[in-house]
């Protein structure tokens, strides 16, 4: 843009170099004068006729003197509106810069390298069968009666809702030295591998039964508000004390781990996973050798509260407390629910207990014979879901 | 005998090392306050300027350091007595003030007819164009900031990971030999990651990290991974590379000397070169055919760990490393305390041994992890790996025919010298990399002249 005072001003200081070498007047007059000049809206006052008045002081403080007049024209020259075109540019010479261009931006991109690819998103699951029902049966240690009800009972219920029964044998699995009882991981890895499609495993120990066989588990536990309204979010993960807290801002769908709670730590005996990359990891790190072999230092109180026979779960308990409080990728997935919801115990004194219209009963510490026999334990609980079908 | 690459001072004065006494630079042991360091006081540590010794200078503020310069460069005003108002007058209408270089340049300038003017400008906006594209040795040029974009190459999504002040280690003392590697090496990085328009990262590996009630020394390469991660999130790919490596070709890319071609280089079957004899793959029937496989799922873009093997086992002085949820549970459980405290004490190598372990018995590590030729980014000196025939390993050392283009002195700090080592690679990859005129001066006039003189001539 310029401004016709742009112009006006320009030619005054070209008098003001005039000036300059006069001898009488110094530089710093002449700065003064220029002071004057680049405020040009002072003078606008009486523009257009005489402002032209510029004093200047003497350098010594002598009497003032005066150039005049600063020529300025009242009627500046007029300007045409300048074309929109800039002035070099024709038409021939556009082209010329087009295919210029167009040859850079070619060269650029047949040199240019191939994107770094970014990891390629999981696979989701198609959810055919929704959801798989693990349980590792021990015939060797359990009358077969009982265990024929264990069965039916899980394979009833699948058949009502469409999922899919995987009860395996606690030997088909070589647990390279350690107790039977962590084969239940690798049922549940077996499973994954066996129902690639499957959207959630659910591992629910042998000494319990599936009480409300009209309940689906996604009404009870994953439909996403049921789960919202379930998790337990802030709470120590291992009660009654631990420092390691569930997380606050989880949202149900990234959680890819359920659990309950007793009164003195995690439940393992039922357990939701979603089928994912995460929960191969999970499961393997869980059954790592390294963990099989470690003393951890509640495992002994744990087998003798919870009363299991070979004494040894306690152990793979432990070592889900332990990845679950060490390790923030597996604690950022997991949610809390109330144990009610996932297994409740049939005894009173570790935990919360059964009642009538729970979804679940877990016979946790039941002997495998004898007055406190699973068998006789479970035989009420039997009565009342085999009537319900 | 071995040089610890930490000697100690012994009571009666002087180094547990010998070689050091006469010529290693710095004999004062530096601060002892060490002795209550908690993790949080190692890494402020890291901040402070307590870590140096501390005869160096110090960063103490920008103040300190610019008094001299900023001073000097302030205006001068003549506050002599002689020196009156009136006086000043006169002398500036004289037209030549004593201490204004601008003006004599500009009077210069007036001077000199247009032509020249021209001529003296062209040079300088060749040079500055020059500068301007190239960068110089602190300001990258244009050429940085185009390679880091996706177009010309993508360079944002590589950082290196340099372990530096290793040998700080638990004595916190280091050696002119000690400060001249790590310069070397960190120079050496700066000019290639600076020339490719990667990110470097330098670590300080001083930063001991306690951690379930003990010290890890060397540990930390996780938890740096993992903040270096939070620090570039444009990044997809970590390059570590530990102090005592050289990267003897700054001219290649990374992308084109690997990333462009992942798949022609890297082998998910560890049976291809298996020095551990691990039994691979996984068998148990439980696992799926993905895993069972021994190339995983064979698509190469699911390789999230790259790493190479040298005589015995992994080796961790350079890999790879992206960015994914797999990348965050592998370093999640990398540290896992259990596994240490059972292994620590067979655990020679430390989180190398760890990765060993977890590679072994969990299926879910192979899955995502590739190996590469050790050659294409770790070859070793023939020092290392050596075996009682004295060869070059092809699939170990390096080999200047075929231009290999990264050196890890490792296992230097055992019983060889690593600066020794550093310095002979260094000058070795200057000489490989000389310039067109170096080569005419040296290849052509030196030998020119030896053959008419006799005498040999260093230009």
């Amino acid at each position: 843009m310029q401004h016709p005072h742009d112009r006006e001003r320009l030619r005054r200081t070209t008098d003001l170099f005039q000036a300059a070498c006069h001898p009488a007047i110094s530089v710093s007059d002449i700065i003064t004068a220029q002071f004057a000049l680049a405020r040009p809206r002072e003078f606008e006052e009486d523009d257009d006729t005489e402002l032209t008045r510029v004093d200047i002081l003497g350098s010594h403080g002598a009497e003032p003197f005066t150039i005049l007049p600063l020529h300025l024209s009242s009627n500046p020259p007029p300007f045409r509106p300048r074309s929109t075109r800039l002035p070099g540019l024709r038409r021939s010479r556009i082209k010329t810069i087009g295919i210029v261009l167009f040859l850079v931006l070619a060269t650029l991109w047949f040199f240019s390298n191939p994107r770094v690819p970014r990891p390629d998103p999981e696979r989701v699951p198609s959810g055919r069968p929704p959801v798989v029902l693990v349980t590792v049966i021990d015939p060797t240690q359990y009358p077969n009666a009982y265990l024929k009800t264990i069965k039916e009972n899980r394979e009833q219920y699948a058949a009502k809702h469409g999922y899919e029964a995987f009860i395996v044998k606690a030997y088909d699995y070589d647990t390279q030295g350690a107790p039977q009882s962590w084969s239940k991981l690798m049922a549940m890895r077996h499973a994954l591998t066996k129902f690639p499609e499957c959207r959630f495993v659910w591992y629910l120990d042998q000494d319990a039964y599936i009480m409300d066989m009209n309940k689906s588990l996604e009404d009870q536990l994953l439909n996403r508000q049921r789960l919202e309204s379930l998790m337990i979010k802030n709470y120590p993960v291992v009660p009654p004390d631990s420092i390691i807290k569930t997380f606050s801002h989880l949202r149900p769908d990234e959680v890819d781990l359920i659990v309950s709670q007793d009164s003195s730590g995690l439940v393992a005996g039922s357990v939701v996973v979603r089928n994912s990359q995460w929960s191969k990891f999970l499961l393997e790190t869980w059954m790592d050798p390294l963990y099989r072999s470690y003393n951890f230092q509640k495992a002994e109180r744990h087998a003798l509260i919870k009363g299991t026979q070979d004494g040894k779960d306690g152990k793979l308990i432990q070592k889900q407390e332990h990845i679950v409080q060490w390790h923030p990728t597996i604690l950022s997935k997991l949610a809390l629910v109330p144990q009610r919801t996932l297994g409740p115990y049939t005894r009173t004194d570790q935990g919360d207990a059964y009642q009538d219209g729970d979804f679940v009963v877990m016979f946790t510490g039941c002997a495998k014979s004898g007055d406190q026999s699973c068998e006789t334990v479970s035989a009420s609980y039997y009565q009342k879901w085999s009537s319900s079908v | 005998m071995s040089l610890s690459r930490s000697p100690s001072p012994v009571p009666g004065g002087g180094w547990s090392s010998p070689g050091l006494n006469i010529n290693s630079g710095r004999s004062s042991p530096s601060n002892a306050a060490g002795s209550s360091v908690s993790w949080e006081s190692a890494k402020m540590r890291k901040q402070g300027a307590n870590g140096y010794p501390s005869f160096s200078t110090q960063n103490q503020g920008f103040f300190t350091r610019h008094m001299r310069r900023i001073s000097s460069s302030l205006p001068r005003f003549a506050s002599g007595p002689g020196n009156t108002y009136a006086e000043r007058e006169k002398y500036e209408r004289g037209g030549h003030s004593p201490n204004v270089g601008g003006g004599r340049i500009r009077s210069f300038l007036a001077r000199i007819g247009r032509r020249l003017k021209w001529r003296i400008l062209l040079p300088l906006i060749i040079l500055c164009t020059i500068v301007a594209y190239y960068g110089t040795h602190e300001a990258p040029g244009f050429v940085h900031w185009w390679r880091r974009i996706g177009m010309g190459g993508g360079g944002e999504k590589f950082v290196i990971l340099l372990g530096a002040n290793v040998g700080g280690g638990v004595m916190e003392w280091k050696g002119a030999r000690e400060w001249a590697i790590e310069r070397d090496s960190v120079r050496n990085k700066r000019k290639y990651a600076t020339r490719w328009g990667y990110d470097l990262e330098i670590v300080d590996m001083k930063t001991k990290k306690r951690y379930a009630h003990e010290w890890r020394e060397s540990w930390e390469k996780v938890d740096f991974i993992r903040s270096a991660m939070r620090k570039y999130p444009k990044a997809e790919w970590f390059w570590w590379l530990d102090l005592n490596t050289y990267v003897m070709e700054p001219s290649y890319s990374l992308q084109r000397h690997l990333f462009n071609h992942l798949d022609r280089h890297v082998y998910r079957d560890i049976n291809v070169f298996n020095p551990l004899n691990i039994s691979h793959p996984p068998t148990e029937e439980y696992l799926d055919a993905e895993a069972r496989s021994p190339v995983g799922d064979g698509n190469i873009n699911s390789v999230n760990l790259m790493l190479t093997q040298d005589c015995s086992g992994f080796n961790l002085g350079s890999f790879f490393i992206r960015r994914s949820a797999w990348t965050e549970q592998l370093l999640d459980i990398w540290w896992d305390p259990v596994l240490y405290e059972q292994k620590h004490m067979e655990w020679e190598h430390k989180e190398q041994d760890a990765l060993e372990q977890l590679y072994r018995t969990q299926p879910w590590i192979r899955q995502h992890t590739g190996f590469l030729p050790q050659r294409l980014i770790n070859s070793f000196p023939p020092a290392a790996c050596a075996d009682e025939s004295g060869l070059n390993n092809t699939r170990i050392h390096y080999n200047e025919k075929d231009r290999d283009f990264v050196v890890n002195m490792a296992g230097c700090e055992w019983g060889r010298d690593c600066w020794g080592e550093m310095y002979h690679y260094r000058e070795f990859s200057y000489w490989l990399n000389r310039n067109p005129w170096e080569l005419f001066k040296e290849e052509i006039v030196a030998v020119i002249w030896y053959k008419l003189t006799g005498q040999r001539v260093k230009l």
